[in-house]
């Protein structure tokens, strides 16, 4: 049974600089993205999540397990996580090699490994690149193979460390399939992102994160009604949300399709 | 992320902090010739005192301790193999049970002690109170190469970083489920697959700074300018004056002694 509870968790490195301060939170299947401007301790929280940093204060659980005890090798069993920089992982020679590495460490077969890192490949587009050397392939190649090879570990829970950067429209749209195949997997997915437009057309959910709180937490239509506080946040509005709001005020526009259905012409 | 500085200096505001690197260079082969030259134990122990004077007055004494305290064990091994071993031995000093210990011994051993602990407080002076940048900037201006100032600047840039680097790549790998704690051999072979990122990332970014530094120009040959210019006090150099002045008055004395 999938479940991740916050409770009121707190983190710093300097006591007197904290960088997250009693945080309660419990996920559920919606996609949720966490945004925030830059240091308002977004990749703290998922480090946290992920076990790889232990709470100050308070507690995590993840499926029951709690984070301040179970080893993170453990843990990568329930919860995956991509990393922003793929070349901070990437070290087999071989495309496959690579993503069949995380599978084989949380104890699946070796035929379930192979046909979990097929099926991610798939997910990615990436299956023609198997026997690649990842280096040969671009950057955002790479991510999307850093993507796959914790797709193919089949965990619970998916997080994505700002899976968009370096990504053209294409790769985007890749991403934001991926994101809802694994939803319809039954997959928890959380991601940590910046670009506006993307949280719009893909989340559900949206998380904001100021100085180290929950500044607004709900449907991610419901944050974005809110802009008085997400301008003093630092944040943007999606362009189109920006949009709507200039020629037809107090209506929230999520996404290019919406905003065509919605318009008179 | 917190990425410590590979760096001893100590931020303060003091009178020894504010004289120039070269000076504190020159100080520290006065600390250590001087008392060579005039071979007399209290000129040894006067300039071990003015050092930790000096220390005093740039605040910074107390981080010394830890430095010193590293190399105690060392000089006391030193103390111990000298008076019990030493081929000079002759006059008893004291002795505990049939351990004995010599005076010809104990005193070699003293001024060994004597000339480690000034060397170790003379470089405190100068790595504790200065940055490493102006150290590395003001040799430059004396004629050390560029390329080598930067080679020695950028050392104390990329350790810090890559040890950072080390932490994210360790913590990608644990999160695909690699045990990096417990038995040696888990241990062992937790290792290679962050080895692997690790060199691949120290190459693609040596030579990402390389075309950085040649699009800014690294290798022109004109006239360097620098865009931090540290002032220091203008007392730096009548100092060295005086120390070389001092020196060449000791050589002096004891040729013609």
């Amino acid at each position: 049974m999938t479940s991740i509870t916050v409770k009121s968790l707190s983190f710093y490195y300097k006591k007197e600089d904290p960088i997250l301060t009693d945080i309660s939170l419990t996920f559920d299947q919606r996609t949720t993205a966490i945004i925030g401007q830059n240091g308002a301790g977004k990749t703290t929280l998922v480090k946290l999540l992920k076990g790889l940093l232990k709470p100050a204060s308070g507690e995590i659980w993840i499926n029951d397990q709690d984070t301040r005890v179970v080893s993170v090798a453990k843990l990568a069993g329930y919860i995956g996580l991509v990393f922003q920089n793929p070349n901070d992982q990437i070290f087999k020679s071989k495309v496959i090699d690579e993503v069949m590495f995380g599978p084989l460490n949380v104890g699946q077969p070796k035929e379930e490994a192979i046909t979990n890192s097929m099926n991610a490949l798939l997910m990615v587009g990436m299956e023609d690149k198997k026997d690649d050397h990842p280096y040969d392939l671009s950057l955002s190649e790479r991510k999307l193979i850093s993507i796959a090879s914790i797709i193919a570990m089949n965990t619970d829970i998916v997080i994505f460390d700002e899976p968009t950067i370096a990504q053209d429209y294409a790769g985007k749209e890749t991403i934001k399939r991926v994101i809802h195949d694994l939803q319809k997997k039954g997959k928890w997915v959380i991601t940590i992102i910046h670009d506006m437009d993307f949280v719009a057309e893909t989340f559900a959910r949206t998380i904001v994160l100021a100085n180290g709180k929950i500044l607004l937490d709900g449907t991610t239509r419901e944050i974005f009604l809110q802009k008085d506080v997400l301008v003093q946040a630092g944040l943007n509005l999606p362009h189109v949300t920006q949009l709507g709001y200039l020629l037809e005020k107090n209506k929230t526009v999520l996404t290019i399709d919406e905003f065509i259905k919605d318009s008179k012409l | 992320m917190v990425i410590k500085a590979l760096s001893l200096y100590q931020d303060r505001t003091s009178l020894v902090h504010t004289i120039d690197p070269i000076t504190k260079l020159v100080f520290i082969l006065f600390s250590l010739s001087f008392p060579l030259i005039l071979q007399n134990i209290y000129w040894s122990v006067g300039i071990l005192i003015f050092c930790i004077l000096l220390l005093l007055l740039g605040k910074v004494f107390k981080q010394t301790l830890p430095i010193l305290g590293l190399s105690f064990i060392l000089l006391l091994s030193i103390l111990v193999i000298q008076g019990l071993y030493s081929p000079k031995n002759e006059t008893l000093f004291f002795s505990v049970g049939f351990i004995r210990f010599y005076e010809e011994g104990l005193l070699v051993a003293v001024r060994i002690i004597l000339r480690v602990t000034t060397l170790l407080c003379s470089v405190c002076i100068l790595v504790l109170t200065t940055k490493p940048s102006d150290l590395i900037q003001s040799l430059m201006k004396k004629g050390l190469p560029a390329k080598i100032g930067y080679v020695l600047n950028s050392v104390m840039q990329i350790i810090p970083e890559m040890r950072s680097t080390m932490a994210t790549i360790s913590d990608a790998q644990r999160s695909r489920g690699i045990e990096t704690e417990g038995k040696l051999i888990t241990r062992i072979k937790a290792f290679f697959p962050l080895l692997g990122p690790v060199i691949m990332n120290a190459l693609v970014s040596t030579r990402e700074r390389s075309m950085a530094l040649e699009v800014r120009g690294f290798n022109s040959t004109a006239k360097k300018s620098y865009l931090v210019e540290p002032t220091f006090s203008r007392i730096g150099f009548p100092l060295q004056i005086v120390m070389m002045v001092v020196l060449a008055g000791a050589i002096g004395w004891r040729i013609f002694q």
